[in-house]
């Protein structure tokens, strides 16, 4: 019981302060998530109905999996950019109804709060389904291992993958939608770059052992995406804080 | 920043609906998991009048069985809702509210002790048998008092809403599989035709609540703010004016200054403030909507009576509620006649009509009728689906969960377009029935695939 709760809060737990702290209390964000949410299991359907007929791949060759990962990440890159279409029709009306009630339109802190609700929908979506959902037996009194991770519980393994993949998706989600907002094409290119690379590094665990080398890279790779989103909201904030203070 | 972005504001309505059936849910889903070792026993209700389920039969003998099963069900809600209909009709009001409040009573007392009783065994709680008995009694009649009673409040009814929600769902997961999925089915179906059809029994209810101008008279959920805060106000109106996006969405406040005539189409009541302190502030804040607003809002201050329009009529008041009403009686034949009258309520948009004013002393009882409704029903088959769905596994409990939020949310923004009543159970039952098999086939042996490997994007 505490094992399975702690196995949860280990994959959730960032994603849960971030909830609490930011999403909460604005309940046009709780909306946005879930909605992000539901767009990301919708996905995850519509591949799943690909795959399907595949299925089950072959346990000993990795080429099927890197062809099912790739197809997966293309198509919810380009989910995503549907998904920042949605949302940029969404802003206008916002823009248009904050006129006619005569408040201030959306700041630049709010639009990205809308991002990282949408990032935060994605990356919640994914720890649900790819860990937390396989949790039911770790509440029981036993665990489980997989041959090619031996040294640790399978399900403390996916939980590991599954926060950095939570924060790879919810702070890519805020880059790509700035890199949308002003057209910066590295940042547009970098998101799905970032989220194939994730992608692939998952594959290193087909090796036997290879959990060891493929999960600190993975974290690598989310710290990576953490440190370039905190610096390019913050040369945002910056850069909009001159812009409005002359102004005023 | 004193001038707050809007994003502070939207949708809170939408979620004041979405987090107590959230909440009912969520602990169904508890309940049935931890209970669902201890209960094997089949229960007898009207639900499986016809057939009784057994894991051995063939897939067609429980086709035509579940079938039977979800007919029957439905052909007696359908009766007892328009025996409702009709005790309504013929001013029977008292009488239907003593039944409501005995039936809830039966409810909480019965049903929810068995639940009690459960757990308690489930979890092996050191209770003596006088303490639980004193302690359920309590539970039950305040339960029981909440109910159609003004006195009480509001948090508390709501709360007892969703225990009453809770309760019967968690009775009602007990069904068979099958039949539960195909009297879901039945009742998403059956609610389309009772809200939406000419003559159907709910529609009937709603128009004769709303041309009587009085509560109700079944069991529903009312998303009031629970504490009268500044926040929680004007959101209806909000979200009616962003969906409904023309610019015909004016403040009643200020409407009714002018010769209120003139009001063909697009003028909407507003869910009002709780208290005239309230009430100049909201108005001020709401009758920006209205582009013309802007030359009578200094009257609007002055004149506190303006802020709450009385508008009588909710003739195209926006409603889906269920009411349910359980009378238990015991294990071995229960039969479980419940009328359920599925539509969701959203008061307080109705045209407004030229009403003397004057009423704001009895402030109360009017704001009694307004906020989005969402009836019992709707709580307990939600949350039948999703605990249906916790027996097989977590995964498609998520997806239904998912599935049943945002078939709610289409339901709330269809609500603030059409603007009457609407049933709140199909658009979700069959999303969430979908999501569930789909979750089932497709996903699950993908996704297990993949994470067994380790693999993940």
């Amino acid at each position: 019981m505490a094992a399975g709760i702690g196995y949860a809060l280990v994959a959730l737990g960032p994603s849960l302060s971030l909830f609490i702290s930011v999403v909460s209390k604005k309940p046009f964000l709780i909306l946005t998530l879930l909605s992000s949410t539901l767009v990301w299991l919708v996905s995850l359907i519509i591949l799943s109905g690909l795959w399907r007929p595949f299925l089950p791949l072959k346990a000993n060759v990795w080429w099927p999996y890197a062809l099912l990962v790739i197809s997966s990440v293309c198509f919810q890159e380009g989910l995503r950019f549907l998904f920042w279409k949605v949302y940029k029709s969404l802003e206008d009306v916002l823009d248009s109804f904050a006129d006619r009630i005569s408040r201030p339109r959306l700041f630049l802190t709010d639009k990205m709060q809308i991002a990282l609700a949408g990032g935060l929908g994605h990356g919640v979506a994914h720890a649900v389904f790819f860990c937390l959902s396989l949790l039911t037996p770790a509440f029981g009194p036993a665990t489980f291992y997989v041959d090619r991770c031996s040294k640790v519980p399978f399900f403390l393994v996916s939980a590991i993958i599954a926060l950095a993949f939570v924060t790879i998706h919810t702070f890519s989600m805020v880059i790509a939608f700035e890199g949308y907002a002003i057209g910066n094409k590295v940042d547009q290119v970098i998101v799905p770059v970032i989220h194939l690379a994730a992608g692939m590094l998952t594959l290193v665990n087909f090796a036997s052992e290879g959990c060891v080398i493929g999960v600190p890279l993975l974290y690598v790779l989310a710290s990576l995406t953490l440190v370039h989103c905190g610096k390019m909201v913050w040369q945002r904030l910056i850069e909009s804080r001159n812009q409005s203070s002359p102004s005023l | 920043m004193e001038s707050s972005s809007i994003l502070d504001s939207l949708g809170v309505e939408i979620i004041g609906v979405m987090a107590p059936v959230s909440i009912c849910m969520f602990l169904v889903v508890l309940l049935t998991y931890s209970l669902s070792v201890t209960s094997d026993t089949q229960i007898r209700t009207a639900a499986n009048l016809i057939y009784i389920e057994n894991p051995s039969d063939s897939a067609t003998v429980k086709l035509e069985g579940s079938l039977e099963n979800a007919i029957v069900f439905v052909v007696l809600v359908a009766a007892v809702t328009f025996i409702l209909v009709l005790l309504f009709y013929y001013n029977f009001t008292n009488f239907l509210k003593h039944y409501m409040r005995f039936s809830a009573f039966f409810v909480l007392g019965t049903m929810g002790g068995a639940i009690f009783l459960s757990i308690i065994q489930h979890f092996s709680v050191p209770v003596d048998s006088i303490t639980c008995f004193i302690l359920l009694f309590n539970f039950t009649i305040l339960g029981t008092l909440s109910v159609f009673s003004g006195g009480m409040p509001i948090l508390l009814r709501q709360c007892y809403m969703v225990v009453m929600g809770i309760v019967v769902a968690a009775w009602f997961t007990k069904l068979p599989e099958w039949t539960t999925w195909f009297i879901l089915v039945a009742l998403a179906l059956y609610d389309l035709v009772a809200v939406l059809a000419p003559g159907g029994p709910l529609k009937l209810l709603v128009e004769l609540a709303s041309t009587r101008d009085e509560e109700l008279p079944a069991m529903v959920y009312e998303a009031r703010p629970t504490v009268s805060s500044y926040q929680g106000r004007n959101r209806g109106s909000s979200l009616r004016a962003l969906v409904g996006g023309g610019g015909g969405v004016s403040d009643s406040g200020s409407v009714e200054l002018q010769a209120v005539r003139n009001h063909d189409a697009n003028q909407h009541g507003r869910e009002n403030p709780h208290n005239l302190d309230y009430n100049a502030v909201a108005v001020r804040d709401i009758d920006n909507v209205d582009g013309n607003a802007n030359g009578n809002r200094d009257s609007v201050d002055r004149s506190p009576l303006v802020g709450n329009p009385r508008e009588g009529h909710f003739a195209s008041s926006i409603s889906s509620e269920h009411s349910t009403a359980v009378g238990i009686r015991e294990s071995r034949e229960t039969v479980a006649d419940e009328e359920m009258s599925p539509l969701v309520e959203l008061m307080g948009w109705g045209d407004i009509e030229e009403e003397p004013r004057g009423f704001e002393e009895s402030d109360n009882v009017e704001n009694l009728k307004r906020g989005i409704k969402l009836g019992l029903g709707d709580f307990i088959f939600y949350s039948v689906l999703v605990g249906r769905a916790a027996m097989y596994d977590l995964m498609t409990v998520y997806a239904c969960y998912l599935a049943i939020i945002s078939g709610l949310g289409c339901t709330l923004i269809l609500l603030s377009v059409y603007n009457r009543a609407l049933p709140a159970l199909p658009i979700s039952i069959m999303l969430g029935v979908v999501f569930y098999f789909l979750t089932r086939l497709l996903m699950e042996p993908f996704v297990v695939g993949m994470t067994t490997n380790l693999m993940m994007f």
